[in-house]
Formats: C-alpha cells, sequence, structure tokens
C-alpha cells in the first residue's frame, strides 16, 4: 500500500498496435493448424477400417479395466440391454455410436472437431460478454482497468456463432442422432419408433435447433455491442458523466437475467442433445462453469501479454493476483458443478443417467481423457495457484493458464465426441490441428479488436479505484 | 489517501467517530434491559418451554406422536431441519465468502448473521436427532470404535456425510465468531462496572491486550478460518442435497440439487438476517451502521438468489418433461397439480416472484416493505422444502403405498418451539455481546477524529 500511496498514478488513453511479432505468431499457428487440419481430415481412415479398429480397442485394453467387484458387476448390466419390464418400446436405445447399424461418415469426425471448437469459442466469448455484464452489476471497481479486454473478447462472439450454425445446418444428421430419427420420420409403433425421441421432439427438432441457437446468441451479442459501445462513447464524454455508466449498469442487470435463463437452453440444445436419451438439470451450470473459468483464464493471458508489451501501464500485479483468484476459486467451481454432476448420477445408477458415464468413464477409449480432465482441470490448478506467489508470477500463471484452457478443450471434447463419432474418436492431427487453429484466429481477431479503442477506459467511474488497486497482504 | 470512486455510498452515515462507534455499540450491554427487550425474551422463552415439553413429550411416548408414516419418513421434521440449516448459511456467506470478495459492508452486519448462523444450525440438528426415536443412542451415529457396540456408521450414506458436515460446520462457525468477538468482549471488560461482568468478559476475552502483536496473530487466524469457512458454505448444503439426491426417489434425484441447494439456502439465511435486522436496527437505534444501503445490498442478493432457485424449478420442471421417464414426469405434474398443489404454488410465488420486487429501487430501499418480503421468503423456503419432502414421499412406485400427511400437534409444537430456542438465544446474544463489530467497523470510518 505504501507505494501506492507514495506516488501519483497517471491514468491516460493507451492505443495499442498489434506488434509484427504477434501477428506473425497468431497468424501461423492459425495457417499450421489449418494445414494439420487438411491433413488430418486426409488421412482420415476409411470406414472399414475405423470399424476394424473399434472392435480392436476395447479387446487390448480389456485388461486395464479391473476397478474392482463393483465395476465388474456394473459392466453386466449393459444400460443398452435394459428393457423395460412393462413391454414398452425399449426404453433404453443404444447410443447411436454402439450401433452397427448407423456406421458415421468418416468425414463427421471433422464435424464433430469443428463442432467442439466451435462451440468451446462460443461459450468462452460469451462468458467474457458475462465478466463485463456481472463486474458492471456487482458495481466492481478492481476490474475497470482490464474490461477492454473482454469488451474486445466478446467480438469473437459472430464468428463463434457462424461456425456452429454451419456445423447445425450442415452436419447435424451426423452428429446428433435425434437429428437423424427425426429425418426418418418413423411412424408410432412402427419399427424403430423410438418413445423418448418422438416425446422429446417438441424440443428437440431441427427449427429449434437451428432458429433457438440463431436467436440466442444473436440477443446475447446485441447486449453485447450495446455494451461496447456504451463503453466507447464514455471514453469521448468528459470524465463524471455517469449516463453511460448508469445505461451499461441497466444493460447488464438485464442481459444477466436473459443469460442466465436461456443459457442453459441453449448448452440443452446444443450439447446436451448428443446424447439425446440422457439428461442433467445441472448440465447448463455446467457449461457456463467451463466457459467462465476457460474466459477468466484467457483475460488474464492477455493481460499478462499485453504488460509484457509495456501496456496497461496502470495494471499492477494487484490485478493479476486477483485473475490467478478467480482462476484457482472457478477451477474449485467448476470441479463442484462437475462432482455434483458425476457423484449423483454414478452414486444412483440409474440406467438411462448412467449410460453417459459408461460412454466416459468406464469406456476404455475415453477413460484417460476423463482422469485427464480433472487432472488438467482441477488438480493442477489447484496444487499450481494455491499460493500467493504463484498467482503473482506470470511464468507460473501462463503455464496454469494453458494447462487449463487445453483442459476445458479436452472438457467440451469429452462432451461431444462419445456420442457423436463414439469408437472413431481419437485425438490426432485433425485434433491438435483444429484447436491450434482456433488458438491462433481467436487470439488474432482479439488482438485486433483491441486496437479500435483505448485499452484504457479512462472515464470509468471506478477507474481510480482500480488503478490504486491493492488486494491486501 | 482515499481512492474510492465518486459514486460510492458511504457505509456508515451519521458522521460516527470511533468513540460513538464503542458508545453506541457497547450501550445495551452496559445499560438495563428495554422493556421490548424483557418482553420479546419473555415471549421467546415462553415457546423455548413449548419446545422443551413437546420434545419431551417425544421421547417419553415415541416417535409415533409424529404423524410420519410408511411413505412419507420424512415430513416436517427433515422440513424444519433443512430450514434452519439454510438459514443459517447467510452468516457464513457474510463472514468468509463477501470477505473474500472484498465487500466491506459486511462489517456492520456479519456478526449478528454469525451468531444467527449457530443458533440456527442448533435448531436444525434438533430434528434428526430425535427423528432417530432412541436419542439416547445418538451418539451411535459417529464412528466409535467397536468397544461402544457395533460400528454402526454407514459411510456410504449421506446422511452420515450430514453428520461431519454439520458438525465442522457448527466448530468452525462458532469458532470464527467467538474469534472475531475477543476484541470486542475485551472493550465491554474495560468498560463495565459490575463485579460478574468484569469477571466473566476478563475469562471469556482471554487476555486480549490489544497489541500489535496480538492483531498480527489475530488477523493471521482469522483469515485462516475465513478460508476454512468458505468452503463449508458450499459443502453443509450441498450434503444436505445429497441426502435426496443420491435416492432413486422421482423428484429428488436430480444433478442440479448440490448448488440449487446452496443458492436456496443463502436466499433464506438472507431472508432471515433482513427479517431480524430490520427490527434490530430500529428498536436499538442503529440506523447509522445498519443503513439502507446495508439493507438495498442484502436485498439484491435476495433477487439474485431468489431468481437462480427459480430457475432452477422451472430446470428441474422442464428436465422431468424432457428426460421421457414417466416417475418423473408424474412426481412435478403432481407437485404442481396434485393434493399438495398449494404448497408447490406458495412456494413458486414466494421464492420466485415475490423477490422480483427488488428490481425497483423503492422495493430495496424502504425497510418496512424490504420486511415483509423477507417474511415471504422465509414462509416459501420453508415450502420449498415441504414440497421436495413431502409431494416425493407420498406417491410412491406402489399406489397401494400412496397416503396424505398432515403434521400432528407435537410436529408443530417442536417447530414453533425451535422458534423460541432461536430468539431466546438471539435475545440473550444482543443483550450480552455487541451486535456489531466494533473493532473492524472502526476501520472503515470517514470520520476518524
Amino acid at each position: 500500500m505504501a507505494h501506492h500511496e507514495a506516488h501519483h498514478i497517471e491514468i491516460s488513453k493507451e492505443q495499442f498496435v498489434v506488434p509484427a511479432k504477434a501477428k506473425m505468431f497468431t497468424l501461423g499457428a492459425a495457417i499450421i493448424g489449418l494445414l494439420l487440419t487438411v491433413v488430418g481430415v486426409f488421412t482420415l481412415p476409411t470406414d472399414s477400417s475405423h470399424s476394424a479398429n473399434s472392435h480392436a480397442k476395447p479387446a487390448t485394453h480389456a485388461g486395464h479395466d479391473n476397478h474392482g467387484a463393483a465395476a465388474q458387476e456394473a459392466h453386466k448390466v449393459d444400460p443398452n440391454l435394459v428393457v423395460d419390464n412393462a413391454g414398452h418400446e425399449t426404453l433404453f436405445p443404444k447410443t447411436t455410436h454402439k450401433d452397427p447399424e448407423h456406421p458415421k461418415p468418416a468425414f463427421t469426425r471433422f464435424w464433430a472437431n469443428l463442432l467442439v471448437n466451435g462451440y468451446f469459442f462460443l461459450i468462452i466469448s460469451l462468458a467474457a460478454l458475462f465478466f463485463i455484464a456481472v463486474n458492471h452489476v456487482a458495481n466492481a471497481g478492481w476490474s475497470a482497468a482490464i474490461k477492454r479486454i473482454p469488451e474486445a473478447m466478446l467480438t469473437f462472439i459472430p464468428v463463434a456463432l457462424v461456425i456452429v450454425l454451419v456445423v447445425l445446418f450442415v452436419a447435424r444428421q451426423d452428429l446428433y442422432h435425434w437429428a437423424h430419427y427425426e429425418h426418418q420420420n418413423i411412424a408410432k409403433g412402427a419399427p424403430g419408433y423410438d418413445k423418448i425421441l418422438a416425446g422429446k421432439s417438441g424440443f428437440l427438432n431441427s427449427n429449434i435447433l437451428l432458429f433457438g441457437t440463431l436467436l440466442f446468441v444473436s440477443i446475447y451479442f446485441l447486449f453485447g455491442l450495446k455494451l461496447r459501445s456504451l463503453s466507447k462513447k464514455e471514453d469521448e464524454v468528459s470524465k463524471g458523466d455517469l449516463t453511460n455508466f448508469r445505461k451499461s449498469v441497466r444493460f447488464s442487470g438485464a442481459f444477466t437475467v436473459i443469460y442466465g435463463f436461456s443459457f442453459s437452453v441453449l448448452s440443452w440444445l446444443i450439447i446436451m442433445s448428443v446424447d439425446a436419451h440422457w439428461y442433467s438439470t445441472i448440465f447448463g451450470v455446467y457449461n457456463f462453469a467451463t466457459g467462465w473459468v476457460s474466459a477468466l483464464t484467457i483475460i488474464c493471458c492477455f493481460v499478462l501479454y499485453l504488460r509484457s508489451q509495456g501496456y496497461l501501464k496502470i495494471v499492477s500485479d494487484e490485478h493479476v493476483h486477483d485473475l490467478g483468484k478467480f482462476m484457482f476459486a472457478f477451477s474449485i467451481f467448476w470441479t463442484y458443478i462437475w462432482l455434483a454432476q458425476f457423484l449423483l448420477i454414478w452414486y444412483a445408477q440409474i440406467p438411462e443417467e448412467v449410460a453417459y458415464y459408461y460412454d466416459r468413464f468406464n469406456d476404455p477409449q475415453f477413460k484417460f481423457q476423463f482422469f485427464l480432465n480433472v487432472i488438467m482441470n482441477f488438480v493442477a490448478p489447484f496444487l499450481i495457484l494455491m499460493t500467493r506467489n504463484n498467482k503473482r508470477n506470470p511464468l507460473v500463471l501462463s503455464i496454469a493458464a494453458l494447462i487449463l484452457i487445453t483442459g476445458h478443450w479436452n472438457d467440451v471434447y469429452l462432451m461431444v465426441m462419445p456420442g457423436t463419432i463414439g469408437s472413431a474418436a481419437e485425438v490426432g492431427v485433425l485434433e491438435i490441428g483444429m484447436f491450434t487453429m482456433f488458438c491462433g484466429v481467436f487470439a488474432y481477431w482479439v488482438l485486433q479488436a483491441l486496437t479500435r479503442r483505448s485499452l484504457i477506459a479512462v472515464n470509468h467511474p471506478y477507474i481510480e479505484e482500480s488503478a490504486y488497486h491493492d488486494v491486501g497482504p | 489517501m482515499n481512492h474510492d470512486s465518486i459514486i460510492r455510498q458511504p457505509l456508515v452515515v451519521g458522521g460516527k467517530t470511533p468513540t460513538d462507534v464503542t458508545a453506541d455499540i457497547s450501550r445495551p450491554i452496559l445499560n438495563k434491559p428495554s422493556t421490548s427487550w424483557r418482553v420479546g425474551f419473555v415471549i421467546s422463552f415462553i415457546f423455548l418451554l413449548l419446545l422443551v415439553w413437546t420434545i419431551g413429550y417425544t421421547v417419553w411416548t415415541g416417535i409415533g406422536v409424529w404423524n410420519i408414516n410408511k411413505s412419507v419418513m420424512w415430513g416436517w421434521d427433515i422440513t424444519n431441519f433443512v430450514f434452519w440449516v439454510g438459514i443459517g448459511h447467510a452468516g457464513t456467506l457474510i463472514s468468509a465468502i463477501l470477505l473474500l470478495f472484498r465487500q466491506k459492508w459486511r462489517m456492520s452486519i456479519n456478526r449478528s448473521a454469525e451468531a444467527m448462523t449457530i443458533f440456527a444450525v442448533m435448531c436444525a440438528a434438533i430434528f434428526p436427532v430425535f427423528h432417530m426415536g432412541r436419542v439416547w443412542v445418538a451418539y451411535w451415529a459417529l464412528p466409535l470404535p467397536n468397544s461402544f457396540g457395533s460400528l454402526w456408521a454407514n459411510f456410504q450414506s449421506p446422511l452420515l456425510w450430514d453428520v461431519f458436515a454439520i458438525s465442522t460446520y457448527f466448530s468452525v462457525s462458532l469458532l470464527f465468531w467467538y474469534l472475531g468477538l475477543i476484541p470486542d468482549i475485551a472493550t465491554i471488560r474495560d468498560k463495565i462496572k459490575t463485579k460478574a461482568g468484569k469477571f466473566w468478559y476478563r475469562v471469556f476475552s482471554m487476555g486480549w491486550t490489544g497489541s500489535t502483536r496480538t492483531w498480527a496473530r489475530y488477523e493471521v487466524v482469522s483469515l485462516i478460518l475465513a478460508g476454512l469457512s468458505t468452503p463449508l458454505v458450499l459443502s453443509v448444503h450441498t450434503i444436505v442435497s445429497t441426502d435426496f439426491a443420491t435416492s432413486l426417489v422421482p423428484g429428488w434425484h436430480t444433478t442440479i440439487f448440490p448448488p440449487y441447494f446452496v443458492a436456496g439456502a443463502i436466499f433464506s439465511g438472507f431472508g432471515m438476517v433482513l427479517t431480524l435486522l430490520i427490527v434490530a436496527r430500529k428498536v436499538m437505534n442503529y440506523e447509522n451502521y445498519i443503513t439502507i444501503g446495508h439493507l438495498e445490498a442484502m436485498a439484491k442478493v435476495v433477487m439474485l438468489t431468489g431468481t437462480m432457485v427459480g430457475m432452477a424449478y422451472i430446470t428441474e420442471f422442464f428436465v422431468a418433461w424432457y428426460s421421457g421417464v414417466e416417475y418423473e414426469q408424474y412426481a412435478f405434474i403432481n407437485r404442481a397439480t396434485g393434493p399438495y398443489w398449494w404448497a408447490y404454488w406458495s412456494m413458486m410465488f414466494c421464492n420466485l416472484v415475490s423477490p422480483q420486487v427488488f428490481w425497483f429501487k423503492w422495493a430495496r430501499t424502504t425497510p418496512w416493505f424490504i420486511f415483509m418480503i423477507s417474511i415471504v421468503v422465509n414462509v416459501g423456503m420453508w415450502f420449498e422444502r415441504f414440497v421436495i419432502i413431502v409431494t416425493s414421499l407420498h406417491r410412491d412406485y406402489l399406489p397401494s403405498s400412496w397416503v396424505m400427511y398432515s403434521a400432528s400437534w407435537t410436529e408443530i409444537g417442536i417447530f414453533l418451539g425451535t422458534f423460541g430456542l432461536f430468539f431466546t438465544c438471539f435475545f440473550l446474544f444482543s443483550k450480552f455481546l455487541p451486535v456489531i463489530n466494533m473493532s473492524e467497523l472502526k476501520t472503515i470510518l470517514k470520520n476518524r477524529e
């Protein structure tokens, strides 16, 4: 505190210019990623070889599958084989990827990857917008100095939306077995009739999927644009004029409520419906947590980068420390939500619910990534970010950030892959390439957006509080 | 040097100086109790006697004096248990999580909210303990060595997790509360005139001197206890929610339960804090310390958490339909339209609809109005637990087990009696201990003399 009181902190506008090195690095990542994606697509296994592969895999991994008597016992109760004893249509039909009658075209893996990345960066951009809104409604002062970063991140919403919509429009019948089922249009009682899917068709149908996604995300983005423009206007009026700030608070309040209520629906439509027979009430919260912790991590990365380039002069280690605390705290929050879903489903062992974890926890194909998910998103940040010094150390923070972002990509991967391409899934050239490409494009896009206004919101009513921010001992 | 934004409102108004704080806050302790205090205390004590009597009757006669039955084996008892545990959460949230979020407005209200936590947990514990029936062997719930008999504890049961969660919660809350009290007890020790007062405040101030060294140690311990309390805010009601959610009962087994219960607990806790403090600030003349700004902030928390639980209600309902599982669908349709529809719609109205009035500035800055809503919130959260427990249990997979349940007078008496315990404790607290944390509050005064 003493060093702050000793001198006056100058708060002035800063114009960011993307350094040539950063352009080269981000565009380079995008291009290399693109090339790898192309290579990945062209080297996709053909249908025949992949089905052979999928039969071989479980056999080779069977030896690792000894998890005591309970797991062995559980294996016998294959959820795909449970028959409703009232003699109805099969209540628990097989999940698509295990269904030999519907082999997946190899190209589906490309679309599934596009969905993973498009959705991942969509929820990150949305969470960046939520960050601005929640700081407004909570009257938070400390974050005023860094608010231009989430403002830039939210400009990626339309890009991610277009990508997701293209995937949904073109490939939904390959990715979502309910969409395939909808296409088949089977009459009630006819062979192949699925009572559960038919029951959901009022919600799970192509119209709601496409228009719902478009509508929700467009509304969010309009709020994002409004908050961006109010923030820009604030730069141009005289200091102490609170009109734009007060308006921002009102729009933020409205956005928070709309987003809070509709984001769950969005996550059910796009991701939960991948496993169309399965359901979990916490799913929306879980997806929110994934996007939120990832967005906080990325905000922290941009703060570290801009500071390393001599920008954000009023941002000190104190702000970085707070972002580190957020990464730490919301990693734990994510784990809490993850555990709530997993523990309750695992404990109750109800066939139609536990099928989801059979495909992830019990399936040797995804088991490693299932555990990796918890290690990367909980154990690693928990241990790395626990101490004060580590949260104030740019290098350590960057390492934690890298683990978290990759970890949450893996998280989304695990939500999408088992239900879409199942046994054909693996992390190969295509996956690594496409994720690299998205990271490059996203970083480039956000850096460009950062140049469009001052990096410091000089007239923000809390900017002094933020400049003199001190987290204490 | 102060860099607070010009748009921040002062947290303490009336130009109070540190001397004023000490004088105002120690006044009820040093003076004779007021008439309103005496009347309130006697009424609370009568209800406490009702608790003693109804519990005595239950233990003496047997658990059959309650109306719980073969299907509704949890009735008012567990409803009340969850109700009281939930109320406790505001105290911990204020003292731990708001501390981490650097919300300094908590300083005027944390002491009384923490006290409320402790009393609420005491009330809560009564219900599962006496529901055991043979309460004299209640200690079998603990994992005692076999020399005490058999090892009864079932570590896979969320009911046992509750034993650990709540006893930990109670101990840490009590410790945290008491630690915060020590400097203030020392202040009273130095001011009080009576002989007995001098003795007891000396004992409980544990030789506090106010030296730099003591303060440094005190702050470290405070921070550690705040760190320990933070996961407890989440864990206690999470584990209470698993009492229901790990089961196979339709309407109970749903993954959103843990965070939804925590949000509901904070909601109900703030409801009760508002109920108590709006009265206390008036009666004790603490309007300059517990300002309209404090009430507004708490009203906002109530609105936020009320909307969160409301969203959980809607989510559950939608996903029950979406699941295609007829038992789940029935459980929710039956909640809304079955014989207990009135409880369901009371819950919906009180918890989701009523807090929305706080979108209006007038509503969240008018004390009597906030008070009314806080009562509605308390009622609504009781109904929520009643809805969850009774509507799910009164319909079984086997239609021959379908029953109705209404509480016996003993169950009602115990519930009313716990209010007696709660308010008796609160009245004693407000008489013998400083209701506001004096030493902490002095750090945020603008007027330093």
